[in-house]
């Protein structure tokens, strides 16, 4: 399902942080959103899942307008993300930490228990997949930075979503782990996740990614393959400040 | 432990609680005594009720007074001037109340944190105003008064009535907070409760979810509310609607522990009882109000979780270091733990290589083990920078009379 935007437009007070984004994302592959510091790519993510209401223009994702959707409805419809500086719940456990993820259903089905054996079962097998399984039944507070950010991913998977936003899947993350989540990202969209990825991590960008969009400044100023972009004048001036 | 004796566990207190209740009455030495333990447990209603705002969501309201007077009054009203049944006006005032917790919760579960409890603060003196001035319906502050239901009965067999009636509706507000806690909806609450927008990202309907457990909330406390007007007979804005009855039941449930079932109940034992033995022995002086503020302010700063989980907490850890002290570290645990240490090393290195948000970034990994949940969203990004107090620094408002002075 495609992800695009129109005209979005987004000012805090005096600054502009989005600035008229026309932007369409490549269903089915590997996104990359790159932009030096404060261009404006977290605000662009907070618009697009609803979590702050754009001034004006329309958030499209397979089709339909999201643009006024409130962000759990936006989740549903198949838009997961994660957040730049990675949220989990801190005083649950592991485990809970991705069963909250669970879609509950309306009343009284969610009254239901929460610990339903063949939930616990698919909570378990993303824990294991991201290589935290161990980790269940710790609270994610106890757990270290590279582990609660493979748990923040594990809970947004739990939700079987179709696109996946990433706010700096790299940030704060030793080499080893790095090259995991980049694996792990190829490897999820093999299996037909869309991603769109912001990432300063350079080489992990090109290395991952199908599609660059450039934001500077609040729109996008390049976007095409990673071999492209790479070389492309423009991207660089808005990096280097030429 | 065997394992049939950890699935009877849970069973314990709920024996233990049915025992003292159904006893209580025939134990109580004067129908004072007895009195006294319906306005506990009353008070254990109350907080129960608030605890399914304050427990699951973390919303503190010192508003849950009012509520509970709505439901005194409308009971009250209702008998009075329309001249139902009594608990024919009991149920139909619940269902008056839920009805209108619906846009008052719609208003006031908009802001978070300090917000809230302030718009809280407001709906009490609100509610305080209109019943004092609308003397023609209310009574004014000449006060209400409310026909017994059962005016054959002499007093103490009119208590022992009430106390059962009370205990019942304990059981029924403890059994739904029990179901909604293990239930989807229960935890989709305490993950707002954690991080409300990460909850909402995740898919968690979380407007929706504390609107019903708002209503859910005020249709108990009314109910309590309600109870107590048909039992005291005599309702007076000033008490009905103080914040000072809010900030008890926040003291209760903060004491006991607002994430456990029973939290509330220890807290209205204990605050309710001395509550009652200080207005005994010394009458109507300011001081329950200091020690209410200054035990509020010890068990918020040491136990912030209550008092049950920190026994719990005590309770286990006694018995994990007899157990480490003859158990071997498995080579397993060996490498989590280096593999742990290893992140969070690279971790504290990040701030180092991302200059844009270096602050913040390094504080958020280094506070990887010890993030608290009064500051957890603070470190949230700046686009949902709402701030979430922790803690209800309820401040008791000014003394007002008692309203146990006139009990009969
Ligand atoms: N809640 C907010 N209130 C005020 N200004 C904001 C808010 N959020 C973002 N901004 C501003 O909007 C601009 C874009 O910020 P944003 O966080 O989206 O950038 P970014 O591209 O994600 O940067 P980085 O790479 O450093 O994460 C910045 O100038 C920032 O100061
Ligand atoms: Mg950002």
């Amino acid at each position: 399902m495609t992800l695009a935007t129109e005209n979005l437009r987004k000012a805090f007070g005096g600054v502009v942080a989005i600035d008229g984004a026309t932007v369409e994302f490549q269903p089915g592959k590997v996104n990359a959103l790159i932009g030096p510091n404060g261009s404006g790519k977290t605000t662009f993510f907070n618009c697009v899942t609803g979590m702050i209401r754009a001034d004006s223009g329309h958030v499209r994702f397979g089709g339909h307008d999201v643009t006024r959707k409130a962000p759990h409805a936006i989740a549903r419809a198949g838009v997961g993300r994660t957040f730049q500086l990675c949220r989990v719940f801190p005083r649950m456990t592991a485990l809970d930490n991705v069963l909250a993820a669970v879609r509950p259903g309306g009343f009284p089905k969610a009254l239901r228990g929460a610990r339903n054996p063949d939930e616990i079962e698919r909570a378990r097998t993303w824990l294991t997949r991201l290589g935290i399984e161990h980790l269940a039944d710790v609270e994610a507070r106890e757990m270290s930075w590279g582990q609660q950010k493979l748990l923040e991913l594990a809970g947004v998977l739990m939700a079987e979503p179709e696109t996946i936003l990433l706010d700096e899947p790299a940030g704060g993350v030793n080499p080893a782990l790095l090259d995991r989540i980049g694996a792990l990202v190829r490897e999820l969209n093999s299996e037909g996740r869309t991603f769109v990825i912001v990432e300063h991590n350079m080489d992990l960008v090109m290395s991952i990614s199908d599609h660059v969009v450039v934001f500077d400044r609040g729109r996008p100023i390049a976007a095409g393959p990673p071999s492209v972009i790479r070389t492309d004048e423009r991207v660089l001036g808005a990096y280097l400040g030429v | 432990m065997p394992n049939v004796s950890r699935r009877l566990l849970p069973l314990v207190p709920v024996v233990v609680l049915a025992v003292a209740i159904l006893s209580f009455p025939s134990l109580a030495p004067n129908p004072y005594i007895l009195s006294s333990g319906i306005v506990v447990l009353n008070y254990a209603v109350l907080a129960t009720a608030w605890n399914f705002v304050g427990g699951f969501t973390g919303y503190i309201s010192l508003g849950h007074g009012a509520l509970a007077g709505l439901g005194g009054y409308a009971t009250g009203l209702l008998v009075t001037k329309a001249g139902m049944p009594a608990f024919v006006a009991l149920i139909a005032a619940a269902v008056l109340v839920a009805a209108l917790a619906v846009p008052l919760g719609m208003a006031a579960l908009r802001v978070r944190g300090a917000s809230f409890v302030i718009v809280s603060i407001a709906l009490v003196l609100i509610l305080l105003l209109v019943f004092q001035s609308w003397a023609s319906l209310t009574g004014g502050s000449r006060g209400l008064v409310v026909p017994r239901p059962f005016p054959s009965l002499l007093r103490p067999e009119h208590h022992r009535v009430f106390f059962f009636l009370y205990g019942g509706l304990l059981a029924l507000a403890l059994l739904t907070w029990w179901i909604v806690d293990r239930s989807r909806f229960g935890l989709g609450l305490k993950a707002l409760r954690e991080d409300e927008d990460k909850a909402s990202a995740l898919g968690t309907p979380t407007f929706t979810y504390k609107l019903i457990v708002f209503v859910l909330s005020a249709t108990f406390t009314a109910l309590g509310g309600g109870l107590y007007a048909l039992w005291f007979g005599d309702l007076d804005p000033v008490f009905q609607f103080s914040v000072l009855t809010g900030s008890y039941l926040v003291l209760m449930a903060l004491l006991g522990g607002v994430r456990s079932l029973y939290g509330p109940l220890v807290g209205a034992l204990v605050v309710g009882t001395a509550l009652e033995y200080f207005k005994g022995s010394f009458g109507n002086t300011p001081l329950h109000l200091v020690a209410t503020g200054v035990l509020l302010a010890v068990v918020v700063l040491v136990m912030p979780d209550g008092v049950l989980p920190a026994l719990a907490a005590g309770w286990s850890r006694l018995r994990r270091t007899s157990q480490t002290s003859i158990r071997e570290v498995t080579a397993a645990e060996l490498r989590d733990q280096r593999t742990s240490a290893a992140s969070a090393a690279s971790g504290s290195a990040r701030s180092a290589d991302s200059a844009g948000f270096a602050g913040s970034a390094g504080s958020a990994a280094s506070g990887a083990g010890a993030t608290s949940p009064g500051t957890d969203a603070g470190v949230s990004e700046r686009a949902s920078a709402h701030e979430r107090s922790g803690g209800g620094g309820g401040k008791p408002d000014s003394p007002g009379r008692r309203d146990q002075e006139a009990r009969r």
